[in-house]
């Protein structure tokens, strides 16, 4: 999947939130975006495609797509059983999806590591 | 704890030690403070399924699962389902009457006899409440919420986090077998909080003034900065939040609980 993937408008809003709620410096921003790339490439699918799969229009403003949320939180999950490293970075890497997915308004949540 | 500090501390904690179980004397604790909560004709509104996460059923607590309960429900050790027994009053209410008659609770002073709940208050209860389910529904919410308040309270004093949270009726029908009278209302998440117990500080509240009127709607309530002063000593009014901190709390305990942090 060839793109600039920081030019994606979802991405953007995901990296200016990111920013702004959790008060996180941009130097992570290479690693956030890297990893989001490779589940994106995993599924075949770009990140403003995901957005859509999960967030319809309506009047006043948007709804959750029930069956997109559930279907890309599954796939979340499975990225984090085949990416590669500790138990921890795997869920790192989920993690930085899933907040992906969370800064565009797609509330989504995962059980705790434990 | 005193009561206005346990006022005071009252959080919606949303993080706990999913590996700490809550001791049952604990909960039983948080049960007996809901059922000795004030109630209309002193009827049983509030009901109550209590759950171990640890022992339910993987496909029964998937059931349960909203996306807005996902986190929680699988880091609270305890959770309690709080349903309102919709025949809570037209079923208890002349038994229970009666009784208070008897106890000296209702009483002439107050123009209460055997007679006047047999023959002119049940039969207008049970009028009322049958015709109008609306009434019924928004009798039954409120007096089973003050069950489930000093449910939370409760479990405040006994130093566990806690907070309500939504879930899915049918489902919770199916997994729980409740009667088709009780209707669902909010599960109670309880454990240790995994977060410090300020959870980034007191929730904003508006003015006094402006929620609570004195006299008629419109003259707002006065209240006094003395008062003010006294319940900030006693730990019922606290620092609000954020606190200063709260930032590197959350991505710490989310760190911690390999939850989204950022």
């Amino acid at each position: 999947m060839s793109t600039n993937f920081n030019d994606s408008t979802t991405v953007q809003t995901w990296l200016n939130g990111v920013h702004e709620q959790s008060g996180v410096s941009p130097e992570a921003d290479v690693k956030r975006v890297q990893v989001l790339e490779e589940f994106c490439t995993r599924i075949g699918k770009r990140p403003d495609e995901i957005i859509d799969d999960c967030l319809r229009d309506v009047d006043g403003g948007k709804k959750i797509r029930v069956k997109g949320r559930r279907f890309y939180a599954d796939k979340i999950s499975e990225f984090e059983q085949q990416a590669e490293g500790t138990s921890g970075e795997r869920r790192q890497k989920a993690n930085y999806v899933r907040s992906f997915l969370i800064h565009n308004g797609v509330l989504i949540q995962t059980s705790p590591l434990f | 704890m005193e009561f206005k500090e346990v006022v005071g501390r009252r959080r919606s904690i949303r993080y706990f030690l999913p590996w700490k179980p809550v001791p049952r004397e604990k909960v039983q604790i948080i049960l007996e403070a809901a059922r000795l909560a004030s109630r209309a004709g002193n009827a049983d509104f509030a009901r109550a399924i209590v759950v171990e996460r640890d022992t339910i059923a993987k496909a029964d607590l998937q059931a349960l699962t909203l996306p807005v309960n996902a986190g929680m429900i699988e880091m609270a050790p305890v959770h309690i389902y709080w349903w309102g027994d919709l025949q809570a009053f037209t079923r208890d209410m002349p038994s229970r009457a009666t009784e208070q008659v008897n106890m000296g609770v209702l009483n002439i002073s107050h123009g209460w006899t055997h007679k006047f709940v047999k023959e002119v208050a049940y039969p207008q209860v049970v009028q009322v409440f049958s015709s109008d389910p609306v009434l019924n529904a928004k009798v039954t919410g409120c007096e089973s919420g003050l069950a489930i308040s000093q449910a939370l309270l409760a479990a405040v004093d006994e130093g566990l986090g806690t907070m309500l949270c939504t879930y899915p009726e049918e489902p919770a029908r199916k997994v729980f077998g409740v009667p088709d009278h009780w209707t669902a209302l909010w599960v109670q998440f309880v454990g240790y909080p995994a977060e410090g117990w300020e959870a980034g500080g007191q929730r904003p509240r508006p003015p006094l003034g402006s929620l609570f009127h004195e006299g008629r709607y419109g003259s707002p309530f006065r209240g006094s900065e003395e008062v003010v002063a006294q319940l900030r000593a006693q730990n019922m009014l606290q620092d609000p939040a954020p606190l200063p901190w709260r930032k590197e709390e959350v991505r710490a305990v989310s760190r911690m609980l390999g939850l989204p942090e950022e």
